[in-house]
């Protein structure tokens, strides 16, 4: 009898050390949880399924994992690294000033409340952003990026997947081929600043910047045969520089007029500058 | 134990992220501290214990099939993986000092206006057809829904490249074309690496 005992605690013992390095999971759901430091950096794969990461108050990392999936896990209070094979719904808890690092196939990635650095890599899935993250790095050839709430810098990049940037944003940057890109630039957020630095091109897409533009900021947007459309504040202080070679130039904003393809104009000294270039795609300037 | 600032830098190493340069030099650290080569060796058995996972289900998409697969010869095929991104990283060069040339300057302006257009085409011509041989070697990684799809957006974005082209050759010296010809052919660049990347 105490050697069965014995032999069970050996079992036991080993499979506790086993858990140590790796999770393994049921069939239909895993978690796992491990301290983690404030700025911690975790690293992502995730092929398939659904990915969504939250930041919380809580100095511990918590994954929890539904589908037919499993999961490996390893990695220091500082840096943690999940690996998931199957398709998985995976819901992973970290430190609200982590790095996160995510890379997915198919998989969407969907981000809360973290406001530390992000790099997500999705190759069809799309890419959702809600918070105020210093720094996010955002790429998806098929699938379409929103960003919410603003960030210090963002760089997004989509072949034919619609952007969306919303809030306040001090550095952003968006490129696409066929996709679209909205960006609606408040400045009530980080010392309301507006956009410091924008720059937006597309292929065909058409691009809408709609905003305020930081005192001193430029704004660049290029196209190839997409709209541009500009909408910023009537009494934005700003030098605007916009030329279409083979589209049209339209000016609700002042008086001035857009002659053999460009329309260069300024508001005020010392404001923003706002540049726009087509080959033949359409350029609009109004009021918001 | 690994020092403290070269944890996401390890990771990459042992993810294949890193570039050519940086992974020099993570491999001339290795050599030298013991802490971060157990890092290492800790990471890399994580790849291994992932590949001896249950997968429960069968993965519904080719392209999770080759990720599964490449899980497990990571090792093997580093090399490969390397020798495509130096060929990446040397067509960017390449192509980026070509689009620089074409930007005006003074050198610009000092050559020949047609020979000078010339050879900047023949280098574009080339970086392009390097990287995107390099595509064609791997497509068959991607899913036939990711391939169609950089296939159309090629397709787009060739088609911009030719009419920013034509419009050059009707007005050379026009200097905000040769800056819409640059943006269209850094992207088509970009998208080549990308995809080669995403292959990859």
């Amino acid at each position: 009898m105490k050697r069965c005992i014995a032999r069970l605690g050996l079992v036991l013992a080993l499979a506790a050390r086993d858990a140590r390095g790796q999770a393994l999971a049921g069939r239909d759901r895993f978690e796992q949880r491990w301290p983690f430091a404030a700025d911690g950096s975790v690293r992502i794969v995730n092929p398939a399924g659904r990915i969504r990461v939250i930041g919380w108050d809580t100095d511990s990392l918590a994954v929890s994992g539904r589908g037919p999936g499993s999961l490996a896990a390893a990695g220091t209070a500082n840096v943690r690294k999940l690996i998931v094979t199957g398709r998985t719904e995976l819901e992973v808890r970290v430190p609200r000033g982590a790095r996160v690092w995510v890379k997915s196939a198919s998989a969407d990635i969907d981000v809360v409340g973290v406001d530390g650095t992000l790099d997500l890599n999705s190759v069809g899935g799309g890419i959702h952003v809600v918070g105020t993250p210093a720094d996010v790095t955002a790429e998806t050839m098929g699938g379409p990026v929103e960003l919410a709430g603003g960030s210090g810098r963002a760089r997004v990049k989509t072949v034919s997947g619609d952007i969306l940037l919303r809030g306040a944003s001090v550095d952003l940057g968006a490129s696409t081929l066929s996709g679209t890109i909205v960006v609606r630039a408040a400045g009530w957020q980080r010392g309301g600043t507006g956009v410091q630095r924008g720059h937006f091109e597309s292929v065909t897409g058409d691009v809408r910047f709609d905003g305020e533009l930081g005192s001193g900021g430029i704004v660049e947007v290029e196209s190839q045969s997409g709209a541009i459309a500009l909408r910023v504040p009537a009494m934005t202080v700003a030098d605007f520089d916009l030329l279409s070679i083979g589209g049209s130039i339209t000016n609700r904003l002042t008086a001035g007029v857009a002659e053999r393809g460009a329309l260069r104009f300024s508001t005020g000294p010392g404001g923003a500058q706002v540049t726009a270039r087509s080959f033949k795609g359409n350029i609009s300037l109004e009021a918001k | 134990m690994m020092c403290g600032d070269r944890e996401v830098q390890l990771n990459e190493y042992v993810d294949g992220t890193l570039a050519a340069d940086a992974r020099a030099l993570v491999e001339t650290h290795l050599a030298q501290c013991a802490g971060c080569r157990e890092a290492v060796a800790e990471l890399r058995g994580l790849l291994v214990g992932a590949r001896g996972l249950p997968r429960t289900i069968e993965p519904g998409s080719e392209l999770w099939t080759g990720i599964a697969g490449r899980i497990g010869k990571r090792e093997t095929r580093n090399g490969k993986r390397w020798g495509r991104g130096a060929l990446a990283a040397a067509a960017t060069l390449v192509i980026g000092f070509a689009l620089y040339r074409l930007l005006p300057s003074s050198t610009v302006f000092s050559r020949p206006e047609g020979r000078g257009w010339v050879a900047v085409e023949a280098e574009y011509q080339q970086a392009t057809g390097e990287l995107a041989a390099a595509f064609a070697t791997e497509r068959g990684r991607l899913e036939p829904a990711t391939v169609a799809l950089l296939e159309r957006n090629l397709g787009v974005i060739d088609a911009a490249i030719r009419e920013s082209r034509d419009a050059l050759a009707r007005d050379p010296g026009n200097v905000e074309l040769r800056g819409l010809f640059a943006a269209a052919a850094r992207q088509k660049v970009e998208l080549l690496r990308w995809a080669t990347r995403a292959a990859t």
